[in-house]
């Protein structure tokens, strides 16, 4: 939980800033907070919001632009599986409910650091739920009154976190190659295919040439 | 297209809890080989590395000075939680003067 705190932060930060959009395009308090319950991803939400207030989308549409955005979502559970069924299925599937872009950061370095406790995925998740929910509430019941969270630099804030946990997780020069991979895979994929593709192709470059690379030590 | 927002609010939670799940089930059905514990273990600093590459890029001076400094304060005072959050209020006192 503690962990999550400073997450929470941000994440509230976040969850303004989509508030203030749903508020705009018509979505009252109570819908903007359910959708940020159901799909609790701030750029899917952002394009489903999009699409629905053109008025012309499909559900299917709908579906698949949540899944296009939300695809490294796929990678990143793969990543905790070997570490998370050891919970149980009950409590892995659970736990998947409050996966987050930070709180998977943060528990893949706890897994690292030997991390025994499966509850840190959603000991860390709980924080970022609730101020992902308060955020949402208060940007789409306060929208005229507010700063520009970019103002306060709130938008950099995921990147921040991965630039200092990538600063901190790198030990060896070993460490440096799935850094580089990935860093190039996204700067070559994102003009093409934008950033959500990117992160997901610099998360699988990275995994591709570690695997490649891998020699048979433990 | 419907109306409802509930509907709504039903595909978009399933596509949403489908793509936190289907990984995860998936290598439920894959044995879990050295080769691809090594896979899993570097992906995260792809990941992470790749969403740091991004921002540089899109962003200018003070995105790349508050990033520069979140790496060396990380390395300096040993907390990247901490590193990270100054990190933000360098980006915004940047922002705030005009850079």
């Amino acid at each position: 939980m503690r962990d999550g705190v400073p997450l929470g932060l941000s994440i509230f930060a976040y969850g303004l800033g989509f508030g203030l959009v749903a508020a705009q395009a018509g979505f009252g308090v109570v819908k903007a907070v359910a959708t940020s319950a159901a799909i609790y991803s701030g750029s899917a939400q952002l394009a489903a919001v999009n699409l629905l207030q053109s008025g012309t989308a499909t559900l299917w549409a709908l579906f698949a632009t949540i899944l296009v955005i939300n695809a490294r979502y796929i990678l990143f559970g793969a990543a905790l599986q070997p570490w998370l069924w050891q919970a149980g299925a009950a409590r892995a599937y659970g736990s998947l409910l409050l996966l987050g872009d930070a709180n998977w950061m943060f528990t893949m370095r706890a897994i690292r650091a030997g991390e025994a406790d499966r509850a840190y995925l959603p000991g860390t998740g709980v924080p970022m739920m609730a101020a992902w929910l308060a955020g949402t509430a208060l940007g789409a019941g306060a929208v005229s009154i507010l700063p520009e969270p970019q103002a306060l630099g709130f938008d950099l804030m995921l990147a921040a976190f991965a630039t200092a946990m990538t600063a901190a997780m790198v030990k060896v020069r070993g460490d440096l190659v799935p850094v580089a991979v990935g860093a190039g895979a996204a700067l070559a994929i994102a003009p093409l295919a934008g950033p959500g593709l990117a992160i997901i192709g610099a998360g699988l470059a990275g995994g591709v040439v570690a695997a490649l690379m891998h020699r048979g030590q433990p | 297209m419907t109306d409802s927002f509930p509907i709504l609010l039903l595909v978009m939670a399933a596509a949403a809890y489908f793509c936190r799940a289907a990984g995860f089930t998936l290598m439920r059905l894959v044995p879990v080989t050295p080769r691809l514990e090594a896979a899993l273990r570097a992906t995260p600093l792809a990941v992470m590395a790749g969403i740091a590459a991004l921002a540089l890029q899109q962003g200018g001076l003070a995105e790349a000075l508050a990033l520069a400094a979140v790496v060396a304060l990380t390395r300096v005072i040993g907390s990247d939680v901490a590193a990270a959050l100054i990190g933000v209020a360098v980006a915004a006192v940047l922002r705030w003067a005009g850079l």
